[in-house]
């Protein structure tokens, strides 16, 4: 059985009263493609900020590989092998889409502070491989913003995977799309995850994206973990049925968000 | 290419020919266009590719200028010690102010560069030993060939013509990149490694030490060194040259120096309500060409 390489600990946070992180805890394993859900203000963004560094929790530990990382900067811990993605996709929108590969690993690889070499012609390779790979090829010097919503979001995945990461959070990485592209969508991240041995934890409005590629899901409700398990599981678990009362559940037993 | 190829070498070749046929003030006044384009293409680091609005941005110029001039009169430290020191004194009030200053942004970023700026312009105003006060200092010449007016030129010429092809190199650089991502989005920025305060704080350094030089050499031209150019209003100086020749290119700035200083030099002979005429012209361009000047000439954004 491979090994836990990422573990939450009772970690807390409040918000103006709110207890949006009540003693979170996750476990997630090497390779495991790992699906945070919950109904909204479960805590998933909260939490999803707190592993990635963008917020730090009032209380708790987060380890990655043996290393207590709480609390660390989202810069820092891009250097120790942790990339994400953002619900709302999130590129540099003025740059290029090559240069925004190139800046990422001129930072990965610390020559960000380089005053007199041209950037212009760093990482060539290495950035037409990650382009490649997301399907992005050719489209070096379209200005980033001006790309379709689907691109951006490979761009952002590209990007994600400049420093060949251990761990990469995909928060929402479906959220603006119709519902048919969801599935190749999140098809096209999952077969690169396997490809590249990556752990990934992602959270999803989507039932049938996260039954179609989770490896386990975390289910979240006010603040904490309710339930823990391989998809079936979290299926038929009569309190994820419960919290999830008034949506839809289809004849293959997925939930099926009306509000969508 | 910032322009045309042939403009650069066309432009120098100018500038090298052209003093002979000038007079003194002329040269002068050629002087300000070469010290200002410095100063603008420096605050344009900040602003165009840092995205930082330092009001008080007039600060590390005069920084730059008191300190050659304490060090050269004061101190008696020699032109050259003078010279060369005066820029670091500049980049380390630099390194001082931009630690307070760049954990906040917009409006708030630019307010307390401008405190910085009142403080530096009170201390100097009232430190009659050591700055002369009100009066500045004065007596700032350089003996020799260099000391003459067609010396500075092409003196400052040299400097700033390096220093301005050191910024253009910094502004492609990795660190250019970096500067303009963080601009973009500083979430982004944050999530691809970049520790996004350590580059702006850099940004802010480097920027110092050229208004710092520039600043150097606006006193050598004068031979004095004044409160005023620690005032309040003298922080308009580089926000208008900037905004005015272009804020999305690397040439804008200094484009908008030659403009600023030139409408300058001919209203003063006209009015005495020469910033009423420019401010009036200000607006008509900013209204007009909304990129700045320099958009009649290139196309080209950032580098």
């Amino acid at each position: 059985m491979p090994e836990a390489i990422f573990h939450v600990q009772d970690v807390h946070k409040h918000f103006n009263g709110v207890h949006a992180a009540a003693g979170v805890a996750l476990s997630v394993e090497k390779g495991e493609f790992r699906a945070v859900i919950g109904p909204n203000g479960a805590g998933k963004s909260t939490l999803f900020n707190i592993i990635s560094g963008f917020v730090v929790p009032d209380r708790g530990r987060i380890t990655f590989e043996g290393r207590d990382i709480t609390g660390q900067p989202p810069h820092r811990l891009f250097h120790n092998g942790i990339s994400r993605t953002f619900q709302i996709t999130s590129i540099l929108a003025e740059l290029t889409v090559l240069e925004n590969v190139q800046v990422a690993l001129l930072s990965r690889h610390r020559r960000t502070f380089d005053l007199l070499r041209r950037a212009a012609t760093a990482y060539l390779d290495k950035s037409h491989t990650l382009l490649e790979i997301v399907g992005l090829k050719g489209l070096d010097a379209m200005q980033a913003g001006t790309l379709s919503h689907g691109d951006q979001k490979r761009l952002e995945l590209a990007v994600a995977m400049t420093n060949e990461p251990r761990l990469l959070l995909l928060d929402e990485p479906t959220a603006g799309m119709a519902a048919r592209e969801r599935i190749e969508s999140i098809g096209v991240v999952h077969r690169i995850a396997r490809q590249h041995g990556l752990t990934v934890i992602f959270t999803e409005h989507d039932m049938q994206v996260v039954f179609a590629v989770a490896d386990r899901i975390s289910v979240l409700h006010q603040g904490r973990i309710l339930t823990e398990g391989r998809p079936e599981d979290v299926r038929n678990n009569r309190e994820v049925q419960e919290i999830y009362l008034g949506e839809q559940i289809d004849a293959h037993g997925c939930f099926q968000s009306r509000s969508l | 290419m910032i322009m045309r190829n042939w403009f650069i070498p066309l432009a120098l070749a100018v500038l090298l020919l052209l003093p002979p046929l000038l007079s003194d003030f002329r040269i002068f006044i050629l002087i300000q266009i070469i010290a200002f384009a410095l100063y603008a293409v420096s605050f344009n680091l900040l602003l165009g590719y840092g995205g930082m609005l330092a009001f008080g941005y007039a600060t590390f110029f005069g920084l730059g200028a008191y300190a050659f001039g304490i060090l050269l009169v004061k101190v008696g430290a020699g032109v050259v010690i003078s010279m060369v020191a005066a820029p670091f004194v500049a980049a380390a009030a630099g390194a001082l102010i931009a630690y307070f200053c760049i954990r906040l942004s917009g409006i708030y970023f630019g307010m307390l560069t401008f405190a910085f700026q009142m403080l530096a312009y009170s201390t100097f105003l009232k430190s009659y030993d050591f700055a002369g006060g009100d009066g500045g200092l004065r007596g700032l010449v350089i003996p020799g060939l260099l000391g003459t007016p067609k010396g500075i030129y092409y003196f400052a010429l040299t400097v700033v013509t390096l220093c301005l092809f050191l910024l253009w190199r910094i502004v492609q650089s990795p660190f250019g990149i970096v500067l303009r991502a963080q601009r973009n989005n500083e979430r982004k920025s944050l999530a691809i490694g970049i520790n996004v305060d350590f580059h702006k704080w850099s940004a802010f350094v480097i920027s110092s030490f050229f208004a710092g030089v520039a600043g150097v050499f606006w006193a050598i031209a004068n031979q004095s060194v004044f409160p005023d150019w620690l005032d309040w209003r003298a922080s308009a100086v580089p926000i208008v040259m900037t905004i005015l020749g272009g804020t999305t290119s690397f040439a804008g700035p200094i484009l908008g120096a030659a403009i600023y200083v030139i409408l300058q030099t001919v209203m003063t002979g006209f009015t005495e309500y020469w910033a009423l005429f420019m401010g009036c012209l200000i607006l008509v361009i900013v209204m007009l060409m909304p990129q700045g000047v320099i958009h009649l000439f290139e196309r080209r954004h950032h580098a």
